[in-house]
């Protein structure tokens, strides 16, 4: 993994907010939820109305071309040198992995490598760009953290886990065989629905063997995929993205 | 032949042309790859044993407890490099078959084969032989117990240490425990197609 | 909607096989990962490192590949070249034929299965005898290897117990510990009545023209004192440039495979036997196998020349454990076949092209791979030439996305998009014409649409309202609220 994203935000600390397709379509409490952790360590946010996806599916699809159009236009809507911070591992791994290999050819690569380089996932920017390391209010909650495939070989795990560790009520269990994907993998769900679902089902086996009280996330496709999979067979689980945590976490401590 | 090795050798060349530069060799510590254990120890032998031991392999200090074990097993019939066998004759009582030429065509008859080390590492438990110090290929493989003639200071402390002293030699063989497979549903079986009892006796 | 080859394979495997591919492939993965921190405080740099060389090996084929073939020269090898599979054939035919023999023991080579030579030399009257237990097994039952270590991890005791009654190998029995035995007293004669040793190679050293052959089983040992003759059969990428650098690859080799410290038996082969050795080959021959090395070389996935075949990427890869190898239709299954087989697939990329497309991307290959292989990224690179070039095993369940990117790319069609999806919220899925979210709704719920919520949310905001306990405020405020 390129870990090219490492600008730092400047004194007045404006960040822009990547809030990626899927908290504009289903996950808006999630998108809110960063605004509200990052304006309370003083960060200034924009969201630049212009923004869509990431690119994503059709890259994994095979399709660079359409989607380099799609990153083309995040790098346009993302003009400027602020730090963007994505509360997606995935879709942060996109913009600082991802992208450069589906431009490595292409003569507009250096627009996309100074993308790469000031994109954060939310947990990782937290602890490594502002330099935050604990987490204070509550949360009565034994939680289990999900290991998003795509945050291997970044900080984003280890951020989250400092973070969770060190809130007021929280316990951390572990989950059996954490290196395993959940099977989402993007497109991979609907063409390979019967792998996908039997991934989904050693998952959430996994996870309630060690009976948490509530899954945590750092990436929502995953949270999509378990969620609507443990629904479906009709014994439903309660996920929650890491921002969502760390906020609600300030709001049952009247600190928000 | 000749024409496959040109085309093989000028499409590794038009493969390779496009690069702007090649991968550089990196240098690497060879401490890197040692066992904590392994470094800074004086005597090997007490490491080498307790190593040979976790793969299942058998460290003998004494003749005595060697002869003591065949019997016990009744692993009577066996054959020696007969440059060894002087030194070890007088420890084996009567009631013992060695024959000092190994007879290939009596594949069966052999149940414990006697040869001499190259070499052993101290940190896998490793014995070390070789085509010019072993006697007999077969002789070291068929039996169902392999013994090999060890000297202290032939172990080498790691596996580094062992390749930078790799003998002169055609064939060398490091052998850490005995033959064993978990092809069948993962289980472990000891002897497969060599010995199923590995030893090391150490003579000095 | 059409679901991948692979994933209807998984659907339909027999319960057994699943459950022993699963099984097998999972105690693999979690030995080796135990074994390999217990003894490494940092085994990622070991991982890198290893990585690097064999990265300088394959950049650095054109002089390594003449420097190898004079050290092997003069260490009294006859060194052959094949460019091809029926090169490959050929040249070990012509060797046996130049010398008259007709019965080959074969110790485990995946070189020999991928040029079918089994199948190449039985045509010419040549016997050949697999060795291994695992692939002793496949032969006898016309079988596929589906696992590049273990090759049998899809069979039962009691389907291997019945193969041996049918062989003549002892009334039915299923004790693994006998089955060994009756393989152990079958084949030791054959290995004496064979004329050629037929192996492959882990590695070969440029420094000394060692050449490095592991087992566990010992039975490449016993076909290299049985025989006369032995004939290697290796693929121009197995290289390595110095001796020393087996040090930190034998380590991470036998680690990776099979979660021990060093294979049982390691040998070190650089030439015929001594004089005086009674015992093994008075002749050696060492076959260079190119059959698509070199266009995988011009590829832009050459790094999975670096792979050195431990199957550790098979081990941890989910939908390997869910599938078995023979889904992938091809010699080398799991995360490194599916970047491997199709390049080497040569024109017939086509039929293996979905193979890259058995993967979530979720990255365990890559974190496991002792040679540091990205084989995530191997993946999209083929997905990719799969689209450009039309594949339709590729194309198979993946949604188009032109429309998509249009969409994507044009922020007011996008917002108005936002505000129409609400319609999943109403409207069952089988009413409408879109299969992706048909294909999803099969197995999971959706969650419920919110599109445009956040903006107007952001929008309509007071800055400030919603942080009131920024850090640079000062702390009374709380009070004043
Ligand atoms: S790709 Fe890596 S992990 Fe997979 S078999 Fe090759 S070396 Fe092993």
């Amino acid at each position: 993994m390129n870990l090219a994203h490492r600008q730092l935000p400047g004194a007045d600390k404006r960040v822009q907010l990547m809030a990626t397709c899927l908290c504009d379509a289903f996950y808006a409490d999630v998108a809110r939820a960063t605004v509200e952790v990052l304006e309370h360590l003083g960060c200034q946010v924009e969201f630049p109305e212009g923004q869509t996806c990431c690119g994503q599916p059709a890259f994994n699809g095979g399709d660079w071309p359409a989607s380099r159009r799609v990153v083309r236009h995040t790098v346009k809507t993302f003009a400027g040198d602020l730090p963007v911070i994505v509360p997606s591992g995935s879709c942060a791994a996109m913009m600082f992995h991802g992208a450069l290999l589906e431009f490595e050819k292409e003569p507009d690569l250096p627009e996309v490598q100074q993308l790469a380089h000031r994109t954060w996932e939310l947990a990782d920017f937290i602890v490594n760009a502002l330099g935050v390391k604990t987490w204070p209010g509550k949360f009565d909650a034994t939680i289990a953290l999900h290991r998003a495939c795509h945050t291997r070989g970044t900080k984003t795990c280890d951020s989250a886990v400092a973070l969770l560790t060190s809130i007021p009520g929280i316990k951390l269990v572990t989950v059996g065989e954490v290196e395993q994907c959940c099977g989402f993998g993007g497109t991979f769900s609907v063409s390979f629905p019967n792998v996908s679902a039997s991934m989904g089902e050693l998952k959430l086996e996994h996870i309630r063997a060690a009976k948490p009280d509530l899954l945590v996330s750092p990436d929502m496709s995953c949270m999509m995929h378990l969620g609507g999979l443990a629904e479906k067979e009709g014994h439903p689980i309660k996920i929650q993205h890491v921002a969502q945590v760390l906020r609600d976490a300030l709001k049952n401590a009247g600190l928000l | 032949m000749n024409s496959s090795r040109e085309q093989i050798l000028s499409r590794v060349n038009a493969a390779l042309a496009p690069l702007a530069q090649r991968a550089a060799l990196p240098d690497w510590d060879r401490e890197m790859v040692i066992l904590r254990q392994a470094q800074g120890l004086t005597d090997a032998w007490p490491l080498f044993a307790e190593r040979m031991k976790a793969v299942n392999g058998t460290p003998l200090t004494s003749v005595a407890e060697l002869v003591a074990l065949l019997e016990k097993n009744n692993w009577k019939h066996g054959y020696c490099d007969p440059a060894l066998w002087p030194s070890l004759a007088a420890a084996f009582p009567a009631g013992f078959t060695v024959e000092t030429t190994y007879d290939r065509t009596r594949l069966d008859d052999y149940s414990f084969g006697i040869t001499a080390a190259a070499g052993a590492i101290a940190e896998t438990g490793t014995l070390v032989i070789s085509d010019r110090g072993t006697s007999s290929r077969l002789g070291a493989l068929a039996p169902w117990v392999h013994i090999v003639v060890l000297r202290r200071n032939q172990i080498y402390h790691d596996i580094p240490a062992a390749i930078a002293a790799l003998p002169q030699d055609p064939n060398v063989i490091w052998i850490t425990g005995p033959s064993k497979t978990a092809d069948v549903e993962g289980i472990l079986i000891e002897g497969v197609h060599g010995p199923g009892k590995q030893i090391a006796l150490l003579v000095d | 909607m059409a679901t991948q080859l692979i994933d209807q394979f998984a659907k339909n495997l027999a319960a057994d096989t699943q459950a022993a591919v699963y099984d097998g492939s999972k105690k693999g993965h979690e030995k080796r990962t135990k074994l390999l921190f217990d003894t490494y405080a940092d085994p990622n740099r070991l991982r890198e490192l290893a990585g690097e060389i064999k990265q300088h090996v394959i950049e650095n084929l054109d002089t390594f590949l003449p420097a190898v073939e004079a050290k092997l020269q003069s260490n009294g090898v006859k060194v052959h070249w094949a460019s091809s599979a029926e090169d490959a054939c050929a040249a070990v035919l012509g060797i046996m034929q130049a010398r008259g023999d007709k019965k080959i023991v074969k110790s485990k080579t995946m070189v020999s299965e991928e040029i079918e030579l089994e199948h190449y030399l039985d045509k010419h009257g040549i016997e050949t005898l697999e060795t291994d237990l695992g692939e002793f097994i496949v032969q006898i039952d016309h079988d596929h290897p589906s696992h590049i270590v273990k090759p049998i991890i899809h069979k039962n005791r009691r389907e291997i117990a019945k193969s041996f009654e049918r062989e003549g190998l002892g009334a039915y029995n299923d004790d693994p510990e006998t089955i060994t035995r009756r393989a152990r007293q079958f084949l030791r004669h054959k290995y004496l009545a064979a004329d050629v040793a037929l192996t492959g190679a882990n590695f070969v050293s440029v420094e000394s023209g060692r050449m490095v052959i592991v087992t566990n089983e010992g039975n490449s040992r016993f076909c290299l004192a049985g025989t006369k003759c032995h004939i290697a059969l290796i693929g121009i990428e197995k290289l390595v440039p110095h001796d020393r650098d087996l040090g930190l690859l034998l380590n991470l080799l036998g680690r990776s495979a099979t979660a021990q410290q060093l294979t049982v038996y390691t040998e070190f082969i650089s030439g015929p036997k001594s004089a005086g050795q009674p015992d093994g080959p008075e002749e050696m021959h060492v076959v260079f196998v190119d059959n698509g090395r070199t266009d995988v070389l011009a590829s832009e996935c050459k790094e999975i020349l670096r792979c050195i075949r431990c199957g550790a990427c098979l081990n941890v890869c989910p939908v390997y454990r869910q599938a078995s190898g023979h889904a992938y239709r091809s010699v080398y299954p799991g995360p490194v076949g599916a970047v491997l087989s199709p390049l080497l697939a040569g024109k017939k990329f086509p039929e293996l092209a979905d193979l890259p497309k058995a993967s979530s991307l979720c990255g365990a290959c890559n974190e496991v791979c002792p040679v540091n292989i990205p084989i995530p990224d191997l993946l999209l690179r083929l997905r990719e030439k799969g689209k450009r070039e039309g594949a339709k095993l590729a194309a198979a369940g993946t949604p188009p996305m032109g429309a998509w990117s249009l969409l994507a790319s044009q922020p007011a069609a996008w917002k108005t998009a936002l505000f129409g999806g609400k319609i999943i919220n109403y409207l069952p899925t089988k009413w409408l014409p879109i299969p992706p979210l048909r294909a999803w709704e099969a197995k999971r719920t959706l969650p419920e649409w919110k599109g445009g919520e956040f903006r107007s949310w952001f929008r309509n905001r007071k800055v400030g309202a919603v942080a009131p306990n920024r850090p640079d405020r000062k702390p009374e405020s709380k009070e004043g609220r």
